[in-house]
C-alpha cells in the first residue's frame, strides 16, 4: 500500500509495482579474467556494460557487490578496487543500471580466489635428520607468506649430493651412500634447509621403546627407537620412517603416536632395511561419567549471558540478554537452591561479560544495546558481594559497545581492564587502579588495510593476552610479561594463529551461502599447561528452507587445541568437532575442561597428557547433558552460553542462553566392567 | 602497538547524538494553547483492522501489531537473525506497496549491517543482503524494486555516509550514494524521483535525484544560513568554508527526519536539536517557515489528506500534531512510554501509530492515536527498543 500521494484512497490499495521494460545491457565484463588476487593485495577491475551486439551500453551505472568474503576484504563499488585482507574467496555480484529501465544483475559469473601472497620462508620439519642408507623418509616444508598465511606453491626440492641423498618432488628421501647432504625446499627466493647425515646400516639390533605399552584410547606415546651396533653400543639420533596398523589412530614423524578405538595396533620403525615393531594394547579411555543437577535457577524475564563466580565462592553473578539490563547476583551458598538477591542494573540491553578482581572487590561488566546509544562498561563495587554497587562507568571512546572484558592486576604497573571495541575492532585498555576514575590507557588492533576488523574475546595470564580476534585468528600479546618487551598500556605483538575459517567450513557453506558468519570466537590459555583452546562461532546465512523454531538453524564451531610450548610458534595439534551445535565458551580446571556447545548443550572432556587429533574419537568426553526444560524463555531447547567451574565446591555452574543457570555435578567414575572390543 | 589518532571530538560528537536520541527524558508538557481540529471530544472505535509492523532492535524481534475495536494487540511475532547471542539489531522497517512483502534494516553486525526481506504473509525470509554501517532507514521506491537505505554510521568515523539502493526483486544493493555525515530519516517523493536524507552532523538535506543516482540538491539548515548549496560534500561540521576550509561547527538543527508533503512540493525536516522543523520548498529551494514543535522532534509523518504533519518527540514523551496549512501545531499528546521513536499514518489518515522505545528492559510499545478526536486510543508492549514501522493494511473487521 502507498503511503504518500493525492491519488484517490482507492488506487492507493491497488497499486502495484510499475513494470519497467528490461535492460538493454546484455552482459557485464569484467577484467581481468584472472581470477586470483594475493592476500594483502588489491586489484583494480575494469568493468564494462555491454549490449547484445558487444557494443557498451552508455549511461549504465554499474556497480559491484560483494556476496561473501567481506571478512576477509572489500571491494570499492566506485572505483572497483578489489582489497584481499586476508585469504579466501570473493564472490562478486555486478550490476548496471540504464536509467528507466530494470538493471542487469550478474551474481553468478564473477569470483575472486583470495590466495596466499608469495611465500617469504619455508617450515621444514624436521630441520635435521639422521637416516641409514637404503631408508626412505618424507620431509615436511610448508611454505608461509608475509600475513602468515601457508600458501598453495609447489615446493621444490634440491639435495646438495644426489649421490649421497636423492628426494623427489613431493619431499621424499632416500639415501643413498654415506656421507652429509643439505635438502633444501624453497619456493621462490625463500628457502628452508634440512641437514641430513647418512650412517651405514650397521646395527645389529634395533629396538623399539617404550616395548609393547598398554595404553587407554587418546593416550599418546612417545616413541623412540634405539639402535646398538655390533659392540653394543648405542648408534643415536637416527631419524627413523614410522608407520602403524591398523589405521585407527595417528602417528607423527616424531614416534608420537595416539590410537583412537580400543584394541591391538602395530608400530613400526624402519631404518633402511631394518625394522622394529611392536604392539600396543590400548583399552577403554574410560572417563565416562554421570552428571547430575544439583542445583537450577530458571531464568524466564530475559535470555541469560555469562555467568561469574566471586573469589569467595558463593555468590555467582549472571547477566542478560536480548533487552535483558541486569546482572543478577545470586546466593549460591546452598548450591541445590540458587537465588537471586539483587541484581544491579544499568543502561544497556545486552550484558555480555564480566568479570571480578582477584580480591573479589569490584567487578567490570559491559554495556550494549543503550537507550541513548552510548554503550561502554560498568565498574561496581562488591565488597558486599550480593549486593553490587556502581562506582563508575567508562564511554570514552566505546560508544559503540564492549562485548568482551578481561581484568589484569600488575604489581609494578597496575590494574587494567582490557575491553573489546565493538565500533573499531580494538582492543582498548582501560587504567582501574582507581576504579572510581577509569582512565584510557591505549588500545592495539590488527593492522589490516581494510574495515573488517572484529575482536570478541580476551584471556590474560601470565602477562600474556590471548585475543580471540575472528577473521585474523588467535593473536598473542605481551601486555606485561615482559619478555617481548610489552606493557599494559603498550602491548607488542609475540605471535599469531590464522587458520582458513572459510575451509575449515566449507560444509557450512554448502548448506547455505557464501557470506555466513565465521571468526576466532574465543580463547582460553591453559593454567598450568602449554595449551591454548580456541572456538570458533559459526552460523548459516539464511535459514533451512521450509522450517521454523529450533529447526530453521543450528550452530557450528570447533574447538582447536593450540600448542604454545613454543609461543612464537603456535601450532594446532588436537580438536573437537560437536556433532550437533558448536563451541562456544570453555572453562578448564586441572586436566579437565568445561565447555557450553550452544544446542548441544554443556560438555566435559579429558585433557589430561599430550593431546593429539581428535579428541571426541578418543572418548575423552567425560560427561555431557542437555540444558534444556520447559523453564525458561524458550522451553525445552537448550543453548548453552559456557560454565565456571566453583573452586569452592567444585560444581560446574552452567548458564544457558534459553533458560538461566544449572549448577551441574560431574560423578564420580562407576567401576565398570571392560568391554571387549 | 598501532597507534592511531583518536576521532577529534569523539566524546562531544556522541554527547551530540545522545542529544538528538533522547537521552534524558523532558518531564511531560502539556500545550496549553493546542486546540483540535475536530470538535469530537470521544473518540469512535475503528470499524476496521488496521495493522502495522513493528522492529524491536533491543531484543531482535519483529511484531504485527493489530488494532481494532477492541484495542491493539500482538497478531504474530518472530526472530529476526540466525544466532540470538548476537543480535542484529532491526532498525528501520518499511512494507512493499504491494503489501506482499516487509522490509527490515539490521544496524548491527560484524561490522556491517544488513536489509533482510520478509513475506507479509507468513514472516518467511526470502532475501538478505548486506549494507554498510549502521543500515537505519528504509524506504520502497513506488514502483516496487528498489528500497533505499541509509548507511547511518552512528559509531564510526565522523566521514560522509552513504545511501544503498537495493534491487529487491534479487535482494541486491546496486548503488551507494555518498552523501553526508550520520544520513537518517530518509523519505522519498510520492512520485519516487527524489529521495531525501537528513544529516545529523552536517545540518544539511540531501536530495538525490533516483533516475540519477546521484545528489542533486542540498540544503543548510543551521538556523539563519538556510539556503541551498553548492559545492562538494562536506564532512562534519557544516558545509565548507569557501576561504579558509577550517574549523568545524557544531550543529544547531541535527536533522533526523526529512518528510516530503503529500504533493511532493514541501519538505519538512525534524530538527531534533533545535525542537522545530524547517519547511522547505522543493520547487524553489528556500525555507518557508521554521514550526515550533516538542523537544526532540525525531521522526516525521504525513497524513495522506494532506491536512497534518505528525511527529515523535524523542525527549518529551510525546506526538506532535501539526497542521500542514497554518504550521500550528494542534495537540501534543503523550505517549505511554519513553522515547517515542517511529510512527506512520494510516492511508485513511485516521490513526498514527507510534513505537516507543522505552528504556532499560522495559518493553517497548506501540501507541494508537486517533487523529480525529488528537488522543491516544491504544496502546500495547512489545519488544525493548521498538522503532521501526510500517502500515501493511486495513481490512473490514471480523464478526
Amino acid at each position: 500500500m502507498l503511503h504518500f500521494g493525492v491519488l484517490p484512497l482507492l488506487a492507493l490499495a491497488l497499486q502495484q509495482p510499475t513494470e519497467l521494460p528490461p535492460s538493454p545491457v546484455k552482459r557485464i565484463e569484467v577484467r581481468p579474467s584472472t581470477r586470483t588476487i594475493t592476500a594483502g593485495d588489491s586489484v583494480q577491475l575494469d568493468v564494462r556494460a555491454l549490449d547484445a551486439n558487444g557494443a557498451p551500453v552508455p549511461g549504465a551505472v554499474l556497480y559491484a557487490k560483494m556476496l561473501g568474503g567481506e571478512g576477509e576484504g572489500t571491494i570499492r563499488p566506485e572505483s572497483f578496487w578489489l582489497v584481499a585482507s586476508s585469504v579466501g574467496k570473493f564472490p562478486l555480484a555486478f550490476s548496471a543500471l540504464v536509467p528507466g529501465t530494470l538493471p542487469f544483475v550478474d551474481t553468478t559469473s564473477v569470483e575472486f580466489d583470495g590466495v596466499p601472497g608469495p611465500a617469504v620462508r619455508v617450515e621444514v620439519n624436521p630441520s635435521a635428520v639422521t637416516i641409514v642408507d637404503g631408508q626412505s623418509l618424507r620431509l615436511s616444508a610448508l611454505p608461509f607468506s608475509k600475513a602468515n598465511d601457508r600458501t598453495l606453491d609447489s615446493v621444490r626440492w634440491r639435495s646438495s649430493d644426489p649421490k649421497v641423498v636423492a628426494v623427489d618432488p613431493a619431499g621424499l628421501i632416500t639415501g643413498l651412500a654415506t656421507g652429509h647432504a643439505r635438502l633444501t625446499a624453497s619456493v621462490g627466493g625463500a628457502k628452508g634447509g634440512v641437514d641430513v647425515r647418512v650412517v651405514p646400516s650397521t646395527f645389529s639390533r634395533l629396538t623399539l621403546k617404550p616395548a609393547r605399552p598398554a595404553v587407554r584410547q587418546g593416550d599418546v606415546v612417545s616413541f623412540a627407537v634405539e639402535a646398538r651396533d655390533g659392540a653394543g653400543k648405542v648408534v643415536s639420533d637416527l631419524t627413523p620412517t614410522w608407520s602403524f596398523s591398523p589405521g585407527d589412530g595417528e602417528l607423527g614423524p616424531d614416534g608420537h603416536f595416539v590410537a583412537y578405538r580400543p584394541g591391538a595396533y602395530a608400530v613400526t620403525a624402519t631404518l633402511g632395511r631394518r625394522s622394529a615393531s611392536t604392539t600396543v594394547t590400548v583399552r577403554e579411555r574410560d572417563v565416562r561419567r554421570s552428571v547430575t543437577v544439583v542445583g537450577r535457577l530458571p531464568r524466564t524475564g530475559f535470555a541469560t549471558s555469562e555467568v561469574w563466580i566471586h573469589p569467595n565462592g558463593k555468590v555467582a553473578y549472571l547477566g542478560t540478554h536480548q533487552g535483558g539490563d541486569r546482572v543478577y547476583a545470586i546466593d549460591i551458598g546452598d548450591p541445590g537452591k540458587p537465588v537471586v538477591v539483587d541484581s544491579i542494573m544499568a543502561n544497556t540491553r545486552l550484558v555480555n561479560d564480566m568479570q571480578t578482581t582477584a580480591d573479589g572487590n569490584y567487578m567490570v561488566f559491559t554495556r550494549e544495546g543503550a537507550a541513548d546509544r552510548k554503550n561502554g562498561i560498568v565498574i561496581a563495587d562488591t565488597h558486599d558481594p550480593l549486593h553490587p554497587k556502581e562506582v563508575s562507568q567508562f564511554v570514552d571512546g566505546v560508544a559503540a559497545g564492549v562485548h568482551s572484558v578481561y581484568i589484569y592486576e600488575n604489581p609494578q604497573y597496575g590494574k587494567y581492564v582490557f575491553i573489546t571495541n565493538d565500533g573499531t575492532g580494538a582492543i582498548d585498555i582501560v587504567n582501574i587502579t582507581d576504579p572510581a576514575h577509569p582512565t584510557r590507557a591505549g588500545e592495539w588492533r590488527t593492522d589490516r588495510p581494510d574495515a573488517s576488523r572484529y575482536v570478541h574475546d580476551l584471556d590474560i595470564v601470565d602477562g600474556v593476552l590471548y585475543a580471540s580476534y575472528w577473521n585474523d585468528g588467535l593473536v598473542i600479546l605481551d601486555i606485561g610479561n615482559g619478555k617481548w618487551g610489552g606493557r599494559p598500556d603498550k602491548p607488542v605483538l609475540v605471535s599469531q594463529f590464522k587458520y582458513n575459517l572459510d575451509s575449515l567450513y566449507k560444509d557450512v557453506e554448502d548448506v547455505s551461502h557464501p557470506g555466513f558468519t565465521r571468526g576466532t570466537h574465543t580463547a582460553w590459555r591453559q593454567r598450568g599447561g602449554h595449551y591454548v583452546f580456541i572456538a570458533d562461532e559459526v552460523y548459516l546465512n539464511g535459514q533451512v528452507e521450509g522450517a521454523k523454531d529450533a529447526s530453521s538453524s543450528r550452530m557450528f564451531g570447533t574447538l582447536q587445541v593450540v600448542d604454545v610450548s613454543d609461543i612464537e610458534h603456535p601450532k594446532s595439534v588436537a580438536w573437537y568437532t560437536p556433532e550437533m551445535g558448536g563451541v562456544h565458551n570453555v572453562w578448564q580446571v586441572a586436566d579437565t575442561l568445561y565447555l557450553g556447545a550452544y544446542d548441544a548443550g554443556f560438555h566435559v572432556f579429558d585433557i589430561s597428557g599430550e593431546l593429539k587429533g581428535d579428541l571426541r574419537a578418543q572418548h575423552r568426553e567425560i560427561a555431557s547433558l542437555n540444558t534444556a526444560d520447559m523453564g525458561g524463555v524458550v522451553p525445552n531447547a537448550a543453548f548453552d552460553w559456557g560454565v565456571v567451574v566453583n573452586p569452592k565446591d567444585g560444581l560446574a555452574y552452567v548458564n544457558d542462553f534459553n533458560n538461566g543457570l544449572w549448577v551441574v555435578r560431574v560423578n564420580p567414575k562407576k567401576p565398570t566392567t571392560p568391554m571387549i572390543p | 602497538m598501532t597507534h592511531l589518532p583518536r576521532r577529534p571530538g569523539t566524546g562531544a560528537i556522541v554527547s551530540l547524538v545522545c542529544l538528538a536520541l533522547a537521552c534524558a527524558p523532558a518531564p511531560h508538557q502539556t500545550l496549553a494553547s493546542a486546540t483540535p481540529v475536530s470538535a469530537a471530544a470521544t473518540p469512535t472505535p475503528p470499524d476496521r483492522d488496521y495493522f502495522v509492523f513493528v522492529a524491536s532492535e533491543g531484543n531482535d524481534q519483529i511484531s504485527l501489531v493489530k488494532f481494532g475495536a477492541g484495542g491493539a494487540r500482538v497478531a504474530r511475532e518472530r526472530k529476526i537473525g540466525t544466532n540470538p547471542t548476537e543480535l542484529v539489531g532491526p532498525h528501520g522497517l518499511y512494507v512493499s506497496p504491494d503489501g506482499k512483502w516487509y522490509y527490515v534494516s539490521t544496524a548491527h553486525g560484524t561490522p556491517n549491517g544488513a536489509l533482510w526481506k520478509f513475506s507479509t504473509a507468513n514472516d518467511e525470509q526470502v532475501g538478505r543482503v548486506e549494507l554498510g554501517r549502521f543500515p537505519a532507514t528504509v524506504q520502497v521506491a513506488p514502483n516496487g524494486h528498489y528500497a533505499w537505505v541509509v548507511n547511518f554510521n552512528l559509531y564510526g568515523d565522523m566521514v560522509p555516509s552513504s545511501v544503498s539502493v537495493v534491487y529487491t526483486d534479487q535482494m541486491l544493493e546496486v548503488r551507494r550514494i555518498p552523501t553526508c555525515v550520520m544520513p537518517h530519516g530518509s523519505r522519498l517523493s510520492p512520485d519516487g524521483s527524489r529521495q531525501y536524507s537528513a544529516c545529523m552532523m552536517n545540518d544539511e538535506l540531501v536530495e538525490i535525484d533516483t533516475r540519477k543516482l546521484a545528489v542533486s540538491r542540498r540544503f543548510m539548515l543551521r538556523k539563519g544560513e538556510e539556503r541551498g548549496i553548492d559545492g562538494a560534500l562536506s564532512a562534519a561540521g557544516g558545509a565548507p568554508a569557501p576561504h579558509d576550509g577550517h574549523g568545524t561547527v557544531a550543529p544547531t538543527c541535527s536533522p533526523t527526519w526529512a518528510q516530503p508533503s503529500v504533493d511532493g512540493r514541501i519538505i519538512w525536516v525534524a530538527c531534533n536539536k533545535a525542537n522545530d522543523l524547517v519547511e522547505i520548498d522543493g520547487g524553489t529551494w528556500t525555507m518557508r517557515r521554521r514550526i515550533p514543535a516538542g523537544d526532540g522532534i525525531y521522526n516525521l509523518a504525513a497524513s495522506p489528506d494532506g491536512r497534518l504533519v505528525v511527529g515523535t518527540n524523542k525527549r518529551g514523551k510525546s506526538v506532535s500534531v501539526i497542521e500542514s496549512a497554518s504550521g500550528r501545531e494542534i495537540a501534543r499528546i503523550p505517549t505511554t512510554r519513553r522515547v517515542p521513536s517511529g510512527l506512520v499514518i494510516s492511508p485513511d489518515s485516521r490513526y498514527a501509530f507510534v513505537t516507543q522505545e522505552g528504556v532499560g528492559s522495559e518493553p517497548g510499545a506501540v501507541d494508537v492515536i486517533d487523529l480525529r478526536a488528537l488522543t491516544r486510543v491504544a496502546s500495547v508492549d512489545l519488544g525493548q527498543q521498538a522503532g521501526g514501522i510500517d502500515f501493511w493494511k486495513s481490512e473490514a473487521a471480523a464478526h
